[in-house]
């Protein structure tokens, strides 16, 4: 199952790309655990400096850029 | 590690969107690299970028050179022809780079030496016209 984790304190960018990836997630018909990391202490663990971000499995994706889902699909895999 | 996120989300969702700038300082022994770390510091506190981590893109952490590569522009304070900076970033292959060498500019590299104000507001204003322009 993948782990996909939203990074950011939630404005409407950081609900905008839950929302993506979540259509690009299931677009793919994955498997998946979606996550908000709202918290900043948490968010700078994962060596960003813009939100909102977007992390697979741990590993992040895109930081302060809200892609398509269509972007977001190859993100996934 | 680097400079905390600013508070509340970095998101540009509630204004005029302003570029991801990145700015890196060379992290030697040098008087260069003290000048360059006080530039990138006054920059970021002026908000004109964000001061990042020059160390962890050398260390090929995948997520700090993800940021990188996501930002607008990397603003590169390299101290001497040695270019550690530039070919930290050729080798992690990124190319959303500006780069100002600061023994180019009239500072002569030397350890043991005080930095002066000067010095570092002459870097500071050749890195304010490098970015206008970028």
């Amino acid at each position: 199952m993948k782990k996909l984790q939203i990074l950011g304190t939630g404005c409407a960018k950081c609900l905008k790309l839950a929302e993506n990836t979540k259509t690009a997630a299931d677009a793919l018909g994955l498997e998946y655990q979606m996550e908000k990391v709202t918290q900043i202490d948490e968010i700078m663990k994962f060596g960003v400096m813009y939100t909102p971000a977007l992390a697979v499995d741990g590993v992040v994706k895109v930081a302060g850029k809200v892609p398509d889902p269509d972007a977001i699909k190859p993100m996934l895999k | 590690m680097t400079q905390p996120i600013s508070s509340g989300c970095s998101c540009d969702c509630a204004s005029t969107p302003k570029k991801k700038v990145l700015l890196y300082a060379c992290s030697g022994a040098a008087n260069v690299a003290e000048i360059a770390d006080h530039v990138a510091r006054q920059l970021t506190a002026e908000g004109l970028g964000q001061m990042f981590c020059l160390a962890g893109l050398g260390a090929g952490i995948p997520n700090m050179i993800q940021t990188a590569k996501d930002a607008d522009l990397n603003l590169v304070l390299d101290g001497c022809p040695l270019d550690c900076a530039r070919i930290i970033f050729q080798n992690v292959g990124l190319t959303n780079v500006k780069i100002i060498r600061i023994t180019d500019h009239g500072i002569a590299k030397a350890k043991g030496v005080k930095i002066t104000d000067e010095q570092v507001q002459k870097i500071v204003a050749l890195a304010k016209e490098t970015l206008a322009a970028a």
